[in-house]
């Protein structure tokens, strides 16, 4: 084990030295960091010459001007690296270590929501087999996987960043919408509990209804300008949660853990209201902390009192429930922040912002009102990167699940007379993550080298900008630096993925067979 | 339970796809007093004289923040900012010119503003005062100058003669030259605030009162005035590095950002969002610049045309230029609360063609053009009369900017007054006469004459990915098919510094202008010059240039020598201009006078007169 790794750091050495005198100087060679200044008609163009030659070497010939670059990245092992500074006489590092947490925000929960409804999504689909919901899936997986970046932020940008806007003026929803976006959500909900054709027509007219009232309420309230969930809805939510939770879990024929489900669902809904007093507090960062220590108490407390075997599963999915509820009274908290937010000066009653990062305030704004800024700004590069990159995750999850519930062990499961939740959770989709797991690892470096276009379009400024400003602007100190960045990640990803496979699979061992 | 909590979600995601078809009104706002433009580069520094921080964005921040004694206006011409103070030659010989600072003028921080703040103009653009206080040769290759500056070496640096002198009330200052020279008035020195320089070379970190104020630009006169080599080093760090700032914050040393603008830097955010507030000190006595209720101007970092457009479109912005596309071009024009204001840009686009071995390069040139045989010549001419300029025109420029027009000089921009007095005397009427298809014709009977082959041509145009000159590159390639040449045109990475290889026969690139002076692009041609590509020789260009260069000249005298120049460029067949590049800007239709310049600070020169109406 330790000498495979070894032997894998030391070929991670020998191709990063390769990969890095190669870029090196192909970029040097196609590069004409003096083409501004040739082409200008300064009286000092001579001296402007000389003073860029100067800065940044250009009298040597470029294999040089490597290891020149090279001796300083040396200096890694004598404990002062020096990557070199831009163009714009900042230090490389100090460059990517501003630009990395930004990237990383905008990957970072992009990459959860596309997992989460991605294995969602695809196991449902292999659940459903043939069904029309698994062809609908497979079309727009393929739809999805096939789209580009740019046009999908484009289309966001139009409809819910700029007609949004426009539609908060009145903030009500036209009857041809209410319809369409109901019979839209009618055939989804069919689709995935499809079955005899009354079943079908039943389901559709009633979300088709459901929909239609939620809809006009919310048009009639003009909710959208004062969006609110209050208590009553978080309760309601929280007893939901809480019998899905469990039900995905444990199963709901255990009874001790419905009743701690919901003690936790209704005590969860009551701290709403010492949350409120925590996250007014004028540390709302403590005050939230303590919100979500005060829940999980709830959870622990649930499960004390109702459950006296079995307790593991139970707290852990107690826990996973009052989470979420925590969540739900972060949001209404945000909710609240709504209407002094599109009230502000900066704002004007645009809220969704088609690009940026955050507001730049030009008057001092409460926590919330600030933190509800920075979401509004995530949502729609979030979007935009989950859409496109949670096809991959339906099309694996679908394939890994059918492969695994054709197993013998799934056959033996089954004979012996287990739920058939149970045979799903615990046997088959335990199995399915093994691959997954593996694939993510590998997948978050790729979209953190890949969000260059996705970074340039939102107007984000993270590893993705960095790395195409140093291209535009011939600046290959910075330019290296990103590549033996994104380099170094990609390599140890994949030796991370190797690893974690023969972690999760007794089956397979890394550096076996010598 | 399931199913009920299932489609809750579903109504949520449901009511959001809804949401699509809501109204569509105008947001009725009330006055703005915010004007938020697009930039594509992030603040990089607070000081645009120095290499690194010589971009774009920070000019116009620096711009904003100071005043001095002239700008630019979009004609473009020089205009004297009489706000400021005023100047005038005092004395022919010798050339003395005297620089008077309106009294009552303060910094940002409430000190007044005397000449003594002009002084530092003189250290950051003299070769001669850096040698004199040991600060290094700004001319040598290995190590910088104290003053890491992109100052020297231009027509102040070689003409200057003694130190600029001061007045005894010290608020003119006198500046003196060897001979008359061209171009002293774009010399003028600038106002710094060389107070706040002194005390942060003495490691200072917050504003300091009045009195300390006073003692340090005494402090300063005096050091300048001795070459104080300790102090002027020590201010030479703080002014080549510490003003390489990305970010302004409560943290950030206020001394970096102490201005006389109309406004003053409030916050950077690193590689985001820039915010100018109005600079409460700004006097606008005697008269002139003031500003019309817009108290912040922000500047946005978007570096992406539609998501530019759509920004615009959002509200979000207000003020959007950038390089026009087709695309770009018809989603600004799309958007229903904005206009769009089209310009012409100082970049020109021109062909040209080798004659001789050019200066930079190491072997000889032996081309289809090569020399002044009359070969050599007709093939030029062939080859210049071929150019299928009014089809870039038409097909090219005028669906970005309807205003494009042919440029026939190379010197004079088709806006300028001189325009037409030079086009009719400069001899160019030999490539525009007839039409296209009778020019290629007579191109075609020359080459003809010389050769029964087509003769091959090889011209640089630039980078593969540069889409607009490839698309030209299309009409020139089909062109010269008909006229008998073989062009072969490829995209070159890293073109430009293949621009003096004699491997290449003809050149298409664009010129950028960065300042009206007197030699203007006349100073592309000369034997000698840095930017003369073409290895032409000619006495009489040669001639005309120096004179340009030697003295002031009247606008009579400056055209004949710009006429004599164009008119050797036309015997010897080396160049034809084409076409100015457009440029576009997007604005919020209530925000007037928005009124883009060909020169920089292109956007912000006139934010005195911009205002919302309702």
């Amino acid at each position: 084990m330790i000498a495979y790794v070894v032997r894998r750091l030391g070929a991670l050495v020998m191709i990063l030295f390769g990969s890095s005198f190669f870029v090196y100087n192909i970029s040097a060679i196609s590069t004409d960091p003096l083409e501004e200044l040739r082409t200008s008609t300064a009286p000092n163009k001579e001296q402007l010459i000389l003073n860029l030659t100067r800065e940044l070497r250009l009298d040597l010939p470029a294999p040089i001007r490597y290891f020149i670059w090279l001796r300083g990245v040396l200096g890694v092992f004598v404990g002062r690296a020096d990557f070199g500074q831009t163009r714009e006489n900042q230090p490389v590092i100090t460059e990517i270590v501003g630009a990395l947490p930004i990237t990383v925000r905008l990957v970072f929960v992009a990459t959860i929501v596309a997992i989460i409804l991605g294995i969602g999504l695809g196991i449902t689909s292999a659940l459903r087999q043939y069904s029309r919901f698994d062809y609908s899936m497979t079309f727009f997986a393929f739809l999805l996987y096939s789209l580009p970046i740019f046009w999908v932020a484009v289309l966001l940008k139009q409809f819910l960043a700029i007609d949004f806007n426009d539609f908060l003026i009145s903030a009500q929803i036209s009857l041809p919408s209410i319809i369409f976006a109901s019979t839209i959500a009618g055939f989804f909900w069919a689709a995935i509990f499809s079955g005899t054709r009354k079943r079908v027509l039943l389901i559709f007219s009633g979300v088709f209804v459901v929909n239609s009232v939620f809809l006009s309420i919310i048009s009639a309230t003009k909710w959208f300008l004062n969006p609110t969930m209050g208590p009553i809805v978080i309760l309601l939510a929280a007893i939901g949660i809480a019998f899905g939770i469990t039900y995905l879990s444990v199963g709901l024929e255990n009874k001790s853990a419905v009743k701690s489900g919901l003690f936790c669902a209704v005590v969860g809904s009551i701290m709403y209201f010492p949350a409120q007093i925590l996250l007014d507090s004028n540390r709302p960062r403590v005050g939230l902390l303590l919100m979500f220590i005060l829940l999980i108490g709830v959870a622990l407390l649930g499960s004390v009192i109702f459950n006296r075997i079995d307790r593991g599963p139970i707290i852990r999915t107690n826990v996973i429930s009052v989470v979420i509820i925590g969540l739900l009274i972060v949001i209404d908290k945000l909710m609240q922040s709504w209407r002094p937010y599109i009230e502000s000066d900066d704002i004007n009653f645009r809220p969704i912002s088609t690009f940026g990062q955050s507001t730049a305030w030009l008057f001092e704004v409460p926590f919330w009102v600030r933190s509800l800024d920075i979401v509004l700004h995530m949502i729609l590069p979030t979007i935009a990167l989950t859409l496109i990159s949670f096809a991959g995750y339906i099309r694996f999850s679908r394939g890994t699940l059918l492969e695994v519930l054709n197993q013998d062990y799934i056959r033996t499961a089954r004979a012996k007379g287990l739920t058939e939740r149970t045979v799903i959770m615990r046997h088959a989709f335990r199995n399915t993550m093994i691959p997954i797991t593996t694939i993510m690892v590998t997948d978050i470096v790729s979209i953190v080298g890949g969000a260059i276009i996705t970074e340039q379009v939102f107007g984000w400024y993270g590893m993705g900008t960095l790395f195409n400003k140093a291209i535009v602007s011939f600046d290959l100190n910075l330019l290296m630096g990103v590549i033996l960045f994104l380099s170094t990640l990609a390599i140890l990803a994949n030796l991370i993925a190797d690893l974690l496979y023969s972690v999760l699979d007794p089956r397979i061992r890394v550096g076996a067979g010598k | 339970m399931k199913l009920n909590r299932l489609s809750k979600v579903a109504i949520v995601a449901t009511a959001a796809a809804g949401l699509v078809a809501g109204a569509l009104l105008p947001a009725n706002a009330a006055t703005r007093s915010t004007v938020v433009i697009v930039t594509s580069n992030a603040l990089t520094g607070l000081n645009t004289s120095v290499d690194e921080m010589n971009l774009t964005i920070n000019g116009d921040v620096a711009y904003l923040q100071g005043f001095g004694f002239y700008y630019y206006d979009n004609s473009p011409k020089l205009v004297k900012n009489t706000t400021f103070g005023n100047y005038k030659v005092i004395s022919q010989n010798p050339f003395r010119v005297q620089y008077n600072v309106n009294p009552g003028k303060v910094w940002s921080d409430g000190t007044p503003i005397t000449a003594v703040d002009l002084l530092l103009s003189h250290v950051v653009r003299s070769s001669s005062y850096s040698l004199g206080a040991g600060l290094g040769d700004p001319k040598s290759a290995e190590v910088k100058p104290g003053f890491n500056s992109l100052g020297y070496g231009d027509v102040y640096d070689t003409h200057h003669v003694y130190l600029p002198k001061l007045s005894a009330d010290k608020m003119s200052l006198t500046i003196e030259y060897d001979q008359a020279i061209p171009d002293w008035e774009i010399n003028a020195p600038g106002p710094s605030p060389v107070h706040a320089l002194v005390h942060m070379a003495e490691g200072k970190k917050s504003l300091q009162n009045a009195a300390a104020n006073l003692a340090a630009k005494a402090k300063f006169e005096k050091a300048f005035y001795a070459y104080d080599k300790k102090l002027m080093a020590a201010m030479g760090k703080v002014w080549s590095n510490d003003y390489n700032v990305k970010e302004v914050n409560a943290q950030t040393n206020p001394l970096l950002y102490v201005g006389n603008g109309a406004y003053i830097l409030r916050s950077v955010v690193a590689n985001g969002t820039i915010t100018l507030v109005e600079n409460p000190r700004h006097k606008t006595n005697p008269s002139g610049p003031k500003t019309n209720g817009i108290k912040t101007v922000q500047f946005r970092v978007i570096d992406n045309a539609t998501a530019a457009a759509q920004a615009l479109r959002n509200q979000e912005i207000d003020v959007y230029a950038g390089q026009p596309t087709a695309d770009s071009v018809a989603q600004l024009r799309a958007i229903p609360t904005a206009k769009v204001i089209g310009g012409q840009s100082s970049f020109f686009e021109h062909i040209d063609l080798r004659v001789g071995k050019a200066a930079g390069s190491t072997t000889e040139y032996t081309g289809p053009f090569a020399g002044n045989s009359q070969k050599a010549k007709d093939l030029r001419t062939a080859f210049l009369l071929m150019y299928p300029r009014d089809e870039i025109v038409e097909k090219i420029f005028k669906p970005l900017n309807p205003g494009s027009v042919r440029m026939d000089s190379p010197i004079v921009f088709p806006k300028e007054p001189d325009y037409k007095a030079i086009t009719s005397n400069s001899g160019v009427s030999k490539f525009t006469t007839g039409t296209p298809s009778s020019r290629e014709a007579a191109a075609l009977a020359l080459v003809r004459k010389h050769s029964a082959t087509d003769v091959k041509v090889n011209l640089l145009w630039g980078n593969p990915n540069n889409t607009r000159r490839a698309d030209i590159m299309q009409l020139v390639r089909a062109a010269g098919k008909r006229a008998g040449f073989e062009v072969n045109a490829p995209g070159v990475q890293g073109w430009s510094s293949r621009l003096a290889d004699s491997e290449w026969d003809a050149q298409h690139f664009a010129w950028g202008k960065t300042a009206l002076d007197q030699k203007g692009n006349a100073s592309l041609y000369c034997t000698v010059c840095s930017s003369n590509y073409l290895g032409n020789s000619n006495a009489k260009i040669d001639a005309a240039e120096k004179k340009l260069g030697a003295a002031p000249l009247s606008a009579k005298e400056r055209l004949e020598q710009y006429t004599i120049i164009e008119k050797e460029l036309y015997n010897d067949v080396v160049t034809l201009p084409i076409v100015q590049f457009p440029e576009v800007t997007g604005a919020n239709a209530k925000l007037q006078n928005v009124k883009p310049g060909p020169l920089s600070p292109q956007i912000v020169w006139n934010y005195w007169e911009w205002r919302y109406t309702n």
